[in-house]
């Protein structure tokens, strides 16, 4: 079992967009799939029509497997089962920060869905913070959606510097450039700048209205705009990362 | 903590539905849900196993899809790989997991068993965020003549309460519940019967019984057995149809031949003309078979540069089987055939004559005194047999070996179970011993019947494998004194006395 966090300190970058659609077409390609909605505001489970259940649970997440399990739910698609965030897993901070362990928490949790799963997204809520730095631990693969202009370049950079600083594997971090807009200049010159600096993906996904759209059908992108550009971009992004999974030797 | 996390199984469950309320579908579900109807998904799958339905036995399922596809489903319900263009049939016809067939139908073909019509339509339930809940399934299976109605209702991980709704929404139109449903419990419920095989020889007598009413009775179930392999065997669907044939012609006319002293002797000489008369006109044929049947392991035997020879030889072989093929077709189809075996079965269906003095006698009395005889024939053979001995004693210490085994297969369910499986697993060990010996006697003699001056190329070959074979039965020869001297001891013979010694029936003794 791989897992994949979608991650980056800033919102509105592509995170979700990416964990939707990644975790969508993994299960499609046959890997059992469970997508985790870290993030409060629950984009993602809105994505694939996905409610969580009424219960404060998030207390127990770090703990009791019984209510992590519970709380699992199918999405329409084979393969692919979701764990809606709460609300309340605004609070995931402050309670790993009373904790013992906090680092290792989330990894011991995920470790139990070994024989269910081949592969975890998660879908990280835009901080560093004490779930930050779980997740990073927890995570085989840090995939972090950059908008290539000089504020994202900088937030980059920061996460870059946290890496080295704290002694977390930098080789982790999997950097693409999302929302691409070719005919910008800036765009153009900070994807050249920083494809020399990071190992940046090939794959780049543009900006485009489809990915916006996918509130409006709630669900991913193939679903829906199948053969437009934005969707063969995600496929292409998959299929790169797919052979980065098969290639990671970490456990 | 615990390493590993074990998530409940999701709720399924199966009913069949009496077929004149399905018009009810999927409307039942419309009061709870918003129901999305999927496309029909019609197909035919044909299954197909051998004559003696071995896939079936041992828990398989093998059918071909309407896109010609083959699938083999195991005993777990896994799905192994398995491909093969079409009119494959032999298990070496096919790539992938083919191992299995070849363990489990040996030479046999695969044939058309039966075929089912399947339809599917699925339902997907919606709740009021429009994501589905619940998904249902209509499966119509047509078998024959029956059609049936089946309707999957599965649950959805984290939907539970919608799925108890729909189960109940329900509760007016189904009937049974169906455990483990799948394509083997509509086979199981509707088309059992074609699975079913009753080659297996089983004499119907008791320990009592007068010996010639049981000879009568065995020899009569022996023919029926050979009879049920006829048609395949002019059908030439796989050899062993022919082999069967003649293995239940053997048992038959050894059977007549051990118990001749039961029979009046106008049966027995009658029967025993007749039976060798129809069996030997399949002997050719036979051979021929056998020496195709191991066309791979004669190529191993010659180094390369025999191998031109050995493939004119076998273009010569196939064409003379052919013929050979066209003969047999002949001759089963033909008057007299039908005629003989008719008189056969009518001469041992007459009524007991008891015109002998061992006709009267307790069958199972008869066969203990006979398996005691033949073992101290056979142990006084034995004597004067080893390495060095004429092949033909060799032959017919074996004869008497496979007469000695057929004997105890016969009453095997007479004598004692335990006692007399072990004899009979010792036995096999010598006979496959003799049977190579024999094997390549066999073969050498036929391959001598090919040498011819006009074909040098192949006459090398087949002057190769001779010498070749030559070697293997001298090697084999020299195995016949160990195996007889590990057989015939001290402990056999008293063992012999004690089995079948007593006047008692099963392990009463």
């Amino acid at each position: 079992m791989k897992v994949i966090a979608c991650y980056s300190m800033k919102g509105g970058v592509g995170k979700t967009a990416a964990a939707v659609n990644i975790a969508y077409l993994a299960a499609k390609s046959g890997f059992k799939t469970l997508l985790i909605d870290l993030d409060p505001q629950g984009a993602s489970s809105f994505y694939f029509r996905v409610k969580p259940s009424s219960k404060k649970w998030s207390e127990r997440f770090f703990g009791a497997y019984e209510d992590v399990v519970k709380n699992i739910k199918a999405s329409d698609f084979e393969n692919l089962d979701i764990i809606p965030a709460h609300l309340n897993f605004r609070n995931f901070d402050s309670f790993l920060a009373g904790v013992k362990k906090r680092k290792s928490r989330l990894k011991s949790i995920l470790k139990g869905f070994g024989k269910e799963y081949d592969l975890i997204v998660l879908d990280c809520p835009p901080s560093i913070s004490n779930l930050s730095e779980a997740i990073f631990v927890a995570s085989n693969l840090i995939l972090v959606p950059v908008i290539p202009t000089t504020l994202s370049e900088r937030t980059f950079e920061q996460l870059s510097e946290f890496f080295d600083e704290n002694d977390y594997k930098k080789s982790k971090i999997i950097p693409f450039f999302s929302m691409v807009q070719s005919q910008k200049n800036l765009h153009k010159m900070t994807m050249e700048t920083m494809s020399g600096k990071y190992a940046f993906l090939n794959s780049v996904i543009p900006y485009s209205a489809d990915v916006e759209n996918m509130g409006e059908h709630k669900a991913p992108i193939d679903v829906f705009a199948k053969l437009k550009p934005a969707n063969f971009a995600y496929i292409k992004l998959w299929t790169e990362l797919a052979g980065i999974i098969k290639n990671d030797k970490s456990s | 903590m615990a390493d590993d996390l074990k998530m409940n199984s999701l709720s399924e469950i199966t009913w069949q539905i009496n077929s004149s309320l399905v018009h009810d579908f999927p409307s039942i579900f419309s009061s709870n849900f918003d129901v999305g109807v999927s496309d029909v998904v019609p197909s035919v799958l044909t299954f197909l196993d051998d004559f003696d339905s071995h896939l079936w036995k041992a828990g398989y399922l093998f059918y071909k899809t309407s896109d010609q596809e083959f699938k083999l489903i195991d005993p777990t319900g896994k799905l192994r790989e398995i491909k093969a263009s079409n009119g494959a049939r032999f298990w070496w016809d096919f790539s992938g997991e083919k191992k299995v067939l070849q363990k489990l139908i040996g030479l046999r073909a695969v044939i058309p068993v039966i075929s089912v019509k399947l339809t599917e339509q699925e339902y997907l339930l919606r709740n009021e965020d429009q994501k589905i809940v619940v998904k249902a399934c209509l499966t119509k299976a047509i078998v024959e003549k029956t059609t049936v109605h089946y309707l999957t209702l599965s649950a959805l991980r984290g939907y539970k309460k919608y799925y108890n709704r729909a189960e109940k929404s329900l509760d007016s139109v189904v009937e049974e519940e169906i455990n483990h449903f799948g394509l083997k419990t509509i086979l199981m419920n509707h088309a059992a019967k074609n699975f079913e095989t009753d080659t297996n020889f089983e004499i119907p007598i008791d320990a009592d019984m007068p010996a010639e009413d049981s000879v009568r009775i065995a020899s009569l179930g022996l023919l029926n057995s050979a009879k049920l392999h006829v048609s395949g065997a002019v059908k030439d669907i796989d050899t062993e149809f022919l082999h069967q044939y003649r293995v239940n012609f053997r048992k038959l006319r050894s059977l007549i031949s051990l118990l001749k002293k039961s029979l009046p002797q106008a049966t027995v000489a009658m029967l025993k003309e007749k039976l060798s008369m129809i069996v030997g006109k399949t002997n050719r044929l036979r051979d021929l078979d056998v020496f195709l049947l191991d066309e791979e392991n004669y190529r191993a035997l010659l180094p390369e540069n025999f191998s031109s020879g050995l493939t004119e030889l076998y273009s010569l072989i196939k064409a003379q089987r052919k013929e050979e093929q066209k003969k047999v077709v002949h001759y089963f189809s033909s008057k007299s055939y039908a005629s003989e075996i008719s008189a056969c079965a009518e001469e041992l269906s007459l009524s007991s004559t008891y015109e002998m003095k061992a006709a009267t006698q307790p069958i199972l009395q008869v066969a203990k005194k006979l398996l005691i005889n033949r073992y101290h024939k056979m142990l006084a053979m034995s004597a004067t047999t080893n390495s060095q001995s004429a092949d033909d004693d060799v032959h017919a210490l074996r004869i008497e070996f496979k007469k000695f085994r057929y004997l105890i297969e016969f009453f095997i369910d007479l004598l004692p179970q335990k006692d007399t499986a072990k004899l009979v697993g010792e036995v096999k060990k010598i006979q496959t011993v003799l049977g190579n010996f024999n094997d390549y006697a066999t073969q050498i003699s036929f391959l001598q019947n090919y040498i011819n001056d006009d074909r040098i190329e192949m006459s090398k070959s087949l002057s190769g494998l001779i010498a070749v074979l030559h070697q293997k039965q001298v090697e084999e020869k020299c195995k016949v004194t160990n195996v007889l001297a590990n057989f015939f001891t001290e402990k056999m013979t008293d063992k012999i006395d004690v089995i079948f010694g007593s006047t008692r029936q099963g392990d009463s003794v």
